[in-house]
């Protein structure tokens, strides 16, 4: 493995976002928010709580599609992005992989959790890792890391799918370990459908 | 009023004012809007507004204490400080502890929602109404859910700004 998670979440952490004088952010062709991570989680807690067991399947895909195109298109403005082009893409040597090492790297220097690929099989499956992150926390409870599992199948399509805008649908990412649930990490794994 | 954003190192978390914060991007948050829309019947867009208003408020209250500020004017000035920071846009709030109104003459939400979906039908800010909530609440040392706020014009929908009144209950 060539590019090195550490320094790259250490450089690109150092980006500083605040709002401009519209009071916005722009970056990575999107329009970036940064808000408290307790919103996010009450969200999706207070949801899957409220909506009868009938409807909890319907309502996680919902939940994990939000993350999902947010992955998929962020994450095609963060590995097109200048700030990729100069701190990542020197290190890569092994095409679409180390991309997407890059991609998870800088998913950790935003803050979506610490977080690294363990294994991939190019094209076909992919499985990660993440010690710290913040959709655990919280009461204990089932895996609940939806934002995780969208943003990941997301990166798996923009490595090995159709070019970007065309390769979305590609793969799913189920979660098999939670810190939520008591387990050492959480573990996500990423197939081809 | 200096708004202290910080990264901690060991476990990769971002900090704005000791208040653990995330990016995303306006894909997210209109999605997760067009979720709660979904299950409105059910009270999607109340729990939307409810997760904004418990979630903010920490960082209004911690922003108060670190800035001793005493008047409600200064607390909801912070707050409208701490909306632009987080990249939501630009607000202006009027009122007092009975109430008042605010308005969004620049959206993160509203015009992200307009790249990412077109004009609107329904209202799009219902995070903006938990914010306003909070910020009214925090500044005028109440307990959450004391204010109701409704949106009653939207850029999404077609309108120069948002616009939203604030009720104290």
């Amino acid at each position: 493995m060539t590019v090195q998670r550490d320094t790259v979440v250490k450089d690109l952490a150092k980006l500083h976002f605040t709002g401009d004088s519209n009071g916005l952010i722009e970056g990575f062709n999107v329009m970036v928010n940064q808000l408290p991570t307790a919103f996010w989680n009450n969200f999706s807690e207070r949801m899957m709580a409220m909506v009868p067991e009938s409807a909890k399947a319907e309502l996680e895909a919902d939940l994990i599609n939000c993350a999902y195109e947010c992955g998929y298109h962020t994450g095609y403005g963060i590995i097109t992005s200048n700030e990729f082009q100069s701190v990542v893409t020197p290190m890569v040597t092994e095409g679409a992989k180390d991309v997407l090492r890059g991609a998870y790297a800088v998913f950790t220097a935003w803050g979506w959790a610490k977080s690294g690929i363990v294994q991939v099989k190019e094209g076909e499956r992919m499985v990660v890792r993440a010690q710290d992150y913040y959709e655990a926390d919280g009461a204990p409870g089932s895996n609940r890391a939806f934002m995780i599992r969208g943003v990941s199948k997301a990166f798996m399509e923009l490595a090995f799918a159709a070019p970007y805008p065309n390769g979305m649908h590609t793969f799913e990412c189920a979660q098999t370990q939670g810190l939520e649930s008591g387990g050492p990490y959480g573990e996500f794994v990423v197939e081809k459908k | 009023m200096k708004i202290d954003f910080t990264f901690d190192s060991t476990n990769y978390r971002h900090y704005m004012d000791g208040i653990n914060s995330v990016l995303h991007c306006h894909h997210y948050i209109t999605l997760t809007q067009k979720t709660a829309h979904k299950y409105a019947a059910m009270g999607g867009n109340k729990i939307l507004t409810e997760s904004a208003e418990d979630a903010f408020r920490p960082l209004f209250d911690a922003g108060i204490q670190k800035n001793n500020l005493a008047d409600p004017a200064s607390r909801l000035a912070a707050c409208t400080e701490y909306y632009s920071a987080m990249g939501m846009g630009l607000v202006n709030m009027k009122g007092d502890a009975s109430g008042g109104e605010a308005t969004l003459q620049r959206s993160h939400v509203d015009q992200g929602w307009l790249k990412k979906f077109g004009p609107s039908q329904l209202p799009v800010n219902y995070v903006t109404c938990g914010f306003l909530a909070a910020a009214f609440a925090a500044a005028h040392g109440k307990p959450a859910r004391s204010y109701q706020v409704t949106e009653t014009a939207s850029i999404a929908k077609g309108d120069p700004e948002s616009k939203f009144s604030v009720v104290c209950k």
